[in-house]
């Protein structure tokens, strides 16, 4: 038997207590659960209110929670889901949807089509003050309804016939109205549920949905947790519960990915030097998405008034580098209309030609860009914007003598100046609500509040009005050909860089994950491989590799 | 005491009021409103958005109601967090970032009273250098960089501690080194420099003379005196590390105050810069007050009056 003193016994217990309390930190020693899935979503959910939500993190979280009457399925149609069937009637002005009966709310009430009237009039009610108001301004009255000119809400177009069918008369045919039901913000909600909690409805112990999974908690600024739904319609996902993690630092989220401690990234937390490196681990992938980027001309303002002038710095931009620049998997584009989207035209819009770009410089008065006025691209502060602009500097004194000034400015700041005095070339972005052209195209109409460029084109307008109306899908790609020729090419009132992607990675281990490009996280069909479903217990260690 | 007291609220209600009232005219003259979006919204909606915040009102309406408001215990909704008000938001961020901020300064105070101490003994000497380095490096190092550093080090290669995930008990200590390591390194050095100032001092002297130990001289005479002008720091440090800070939150992922001291700004959450500015000058003229009552605790010569 060893005897220690007494300065030696408490220096013994010293080490020993600092090795026991090293070992339980160490998040290695402990085992993990693998039926829960862990991603990080970045940042605190503004709102789990689908009729108040407007940003991606939201709508990742509640895209996971509940289901709509339909879904965009891989051709970025709008295919059934508590909607069983729809008709189209009256010429396009009136939509019948036919609900499943079989679905459930989380508290075991049957979803009906009046939780589908309920909540596209809370939409658009006033008091609501929702943003997205706007989205179902094509049905009978509802504008009406949300400037206050009608206040008996019965007078909104949007009806439940009985239990099961929903009636919508719209003002108008509107080709992309099916799309609409696809958006978040018109899923069903529960009026005696809202009216009852108030904002509070959303908080897990009150919330009821329908989706695959249930809410179980919300640390506010840390994690919420999913489990999955026993009672799904469509059945219970293969993951038993998602842990949904806010961490905001790439590099943090990036190490515990690294660690074993999440399971998927998306492009919120990789940091971009990393992704050349992160491309040759496996489950990395890029997803297309439907967001274009994309510069704009003050077509008001001296020299870009001039179209010529416009069309020469378009076709002087080597589109080609962005991908290469940014590591993100972007598809340089000429022309607006994203790919995967219906009348996309990658044919359209000007090829790099710098010779033609110089020429027609000359042409609008400036050879070699001789007595160019001094004129400013801004963007907002952002390190990939900066990349981009600086590229895009330099190809335009390369190709055409021209030295633009580089100007950035703080987010809000940034907006307030495109909405009161544009500078000469702005930067901006715009992502799809829903997959229909009609929402990426009608940006740039005259009375379009997101059109910065001030540049007006009754043809254009009219071209979109027709395609918005037109019901027969070959005679809209047609009039949106027409429109985009326009826009691209002969007004050039805008330069189409690329439409970005999504860098993703999946820890190799699981499969099933859906990153739709509307940027929407699907995790119903989330399950481990089948090779690991099974493993020797010594075996059931984290991949690091990944 | 009593009369110290009421003097000290009532000029502590002053500072609550001329801050609420800059900081109210500050937001309201910055470029960008809350709503203001890439997706810009059509007047109608944008009009029914203003009129649920009152935002459509004059600005001095505006200021009436928020001040209204706070006497009655209500910090109005926030404008990012839609489901939430945001006494709710401060109520659940404030205690992390107390929690963190209370560690982080034990941890200053402990390891800044010995590494003081021993430069001070040691003056010149090559102990007393390698302290006024280390005291340095903490002053100069940002904390991002040294959050960065733990976390490689510390998290990813030695795995000992978690980076992210508050909660667990690893995840509590590479953000408390990183938020106390400059308060820690600043204290130290005010520390010896107080200490060596009070050792030239003649009661010191007197005392050596008497043949007092030097361990004496130093704990019972010197460290007593020396503590003014810590005290005189520890109110604003204990203000600036309990309401968080957002570089330590942002690297470490903590569910805290001190990001909104950034985020709220950048989304122009009027209510809600407003409500973490209230919180953080409430809790500095409250600290600032306790170390005023603490001075004659540490030194009877100085009274409360």
């Amino acid at each position: 038997m060893v005897f220690l003193t007494k300065r030696g016994a408490f220096r013994h217990a010293l080490l020993l207590s600092s090795l026991l309390i090293l070992a339980s930190c160490n998040p290695f020693s402990r085992g993990r659960d693998e039926k829960t899935f862990r991603v990080n979503i970045g940042t605190e959910p503004p709102s789990l209110d689908w009729s108040l939500a407007t940003d991606h993190v939201s709508f990742n979280v509640i895209a996971n929670l509940m289901v709509g009457l339909t879904e965009f399925d891989k051709n970025l149609k709008p295919a059934p889901v508590i909607a069983k069937s729809w008709d189209i009637l009256e010429g396009g002005r009136k939509v019948v949807f036919h609900l499943r009966d079989d679905v459930t709310w989380s508290d075991g009430q049957k979803v009906r089509a009046q939780d589908f009237e309920y909540s596209w009039k809370r939409l658009l009610n006033p008091k609501t003050a929702s943003e997205y108001a706007y989205i179902l301004f094509d049905i009978v009255n509802a504008e009406e309804f949300h400037e206050g000119k009608v206040t008996d809400e019965g007078l909104v177009g949007v009806k439940a016939i009985d239990d099961w069918t929903l009636e919508v008369r719209l003002k108008h045919p509107t080709s992309y109205f099916l799309s609409i039901t696809t958006f978040e913000v018109t899923y069903p909600q529960r009026q005696d549920i809202i009216e009852k909690l108030g904002s509070k409805w959303t908080e897990p112990d009150h919330i009821v949905t329908n989706g695959p999974f249930l809410l179980s908690s919300w640390k506010h600024e840390n994690e919420i947790q999913l489990r999955a739904n026993p009672n799904f319609f469509l059945g219970k996902p293969a993951v038993e519960q998602v842990e949904m993690v806010m961490i905001n630092e790439k590099t943090t989220a990036l190490g515990l990915y690294e660690q074993g401690q999440l399971d998927f990234l998306d492009n919120h937390s990789i940091p971009t030097l990393e992704k050349p490196r992160l491309a040759k681990a496996p489950g990395f992938r890029h997803v297309p998405q439907l967001r274009g980027y994309y510069y704009g001309f003050a077509t008001d303002r001296k020299p870009f008034d001039d179209t010529r002038v416009r069309k020469a710095f378009s076709m002087a931009i080597d589109r080609s580098v962005f991908p290469k620049i940014l590591h993100g998997g972007e598809l340089p584009a000429t022309s607006w209309i994203p790919p995967g989207m219906l009348a996309h035209n990658p044919k359209i819009g000007p090829l790099y030609n710098p010779p033609e770009a110089r020429r027609l410089l000359r042409e609008a008065g400036y050879p070699d860009g001789k007595d160019f006025p001094r004129v400013t691209l801004a963007y907002n502060t952002d390190e990939e914007h900066k990349i981009v602009a600086e590229a895009i500097q330099s190809m335009w004194k390369r190709n055409l003598g021209v030295l633009v000034r580089l100007e950035n400015q703080e987010w809000k700041v940034y907006l307030k100046k495109l909405q009161s005095d544009p500078p000469h070339i702005f930067r901006l972005g715009w992502g799809a609500d829903y997959p229909d052209p009609d929402n990426f195209m009608k940006l740039f109409t005259a009375l379009s509040g997101n059109n910065n460029t001030r540049w007006k084109n009754s043809r254009y307008d009219h071209l979109l009005e027709l395609a918005a109306r037109e019901m027969n899908e070959q005679r809209r790609i047609r009039l949106y050909n027409e429109a985009q020729r326009i826009l691209c090419e002969a007004d050039a009132p805008i330069v189409p860089l690329f439409t970005t992607a999504e860098t993703t990675v999946l820890n190799p281990r699981y499969t099933g994950l859906e990153y739709s490009s509307m940027g929407r996280l699907v995790l119903r069909h989330v399950r481990l491989k089948e090779s690991i479903q099974s493993p020797p217990p010594a075996a059931r260690g984290r991949d690091k590799s990944a | 005491m009593a009369r110290f007291l009421v003097k000290r609220i009532v000029h502590g209600l002053a500072v609550l009021w001329v801050v609420i009232t800059l900081t109210f005219i500050l937001l309201r003259i910055t470029p960008g409103g809350p709503f203001d979006r890439e997706r810009r919204l059509p007047p109608e909606v944008m009009a029914n958005i203003e009129a649920k915040y009152h935002l459509d009102e004059p600005w001095l309406k505006q200021y009436g109601r928020y001040l209204r408001g706070i006497l009655e215990g209500d910090l109005g909704p926030s404008y990012k967090y839609l489901d939430r008000n945001v006494s709710d938001i401060i109520a659940d961020t404030f205690p992390t970032s107390a929690l963190l901020g209370i560690l982080a300064l034990s941890f200053a105070l402990i390891f800044s009273l010995p590494v003081g101490l021993c430069a001070a003994a040691t003056r010149n000497r090559w102990a007393d250098r390698g302290c006024v380095f280390l005291a340095t490096l903490g002053i100069s190092l940002p904390n991002f960089i040294l959050g960065a550093v733990l976390i490689w080090f510390f998290s990813l290669k030695l795995g000992w501690f978690q980076a992210g995930r508050w909660g667990q008990l690893s995840s509590v200590v590479l953000p408390m080194i990183t938020l106390g390591a400059a308060s820690f390194a600043y204290l130290s050095y005010l520390l010896r420099s107080a200490l060596l100032e009070t050792l030239s001092e003649d009661f010191i002297r007197t005392a050596r003379a008497k043949g007092l130990r030097e361990i004496n001289v130093l704990f019972k005479h010197a460290l007593r005196n020396s503590f003014i002008p810590v005290l005189t720091v520890l109110g604003p440090l204990f203000a600036a590390l309990v309401t968080g800070s957002f570089v330590v939150e942002y690297v470490f992922a903590i569910p805290g105050m001190g990001r909104f001291f950034i985020t709220a700004v950048a989304d122009r959450d009027y209510p809600l810069i407003m409500g973490v500015t209230l919180v953080y000058t409430t809790v500095l003229v409250c600290a600032n007050l306790l170390v005023d009552l603490l001075y004659s605790l540490v030194d009877p010569r100085i009274k409360t009056h």
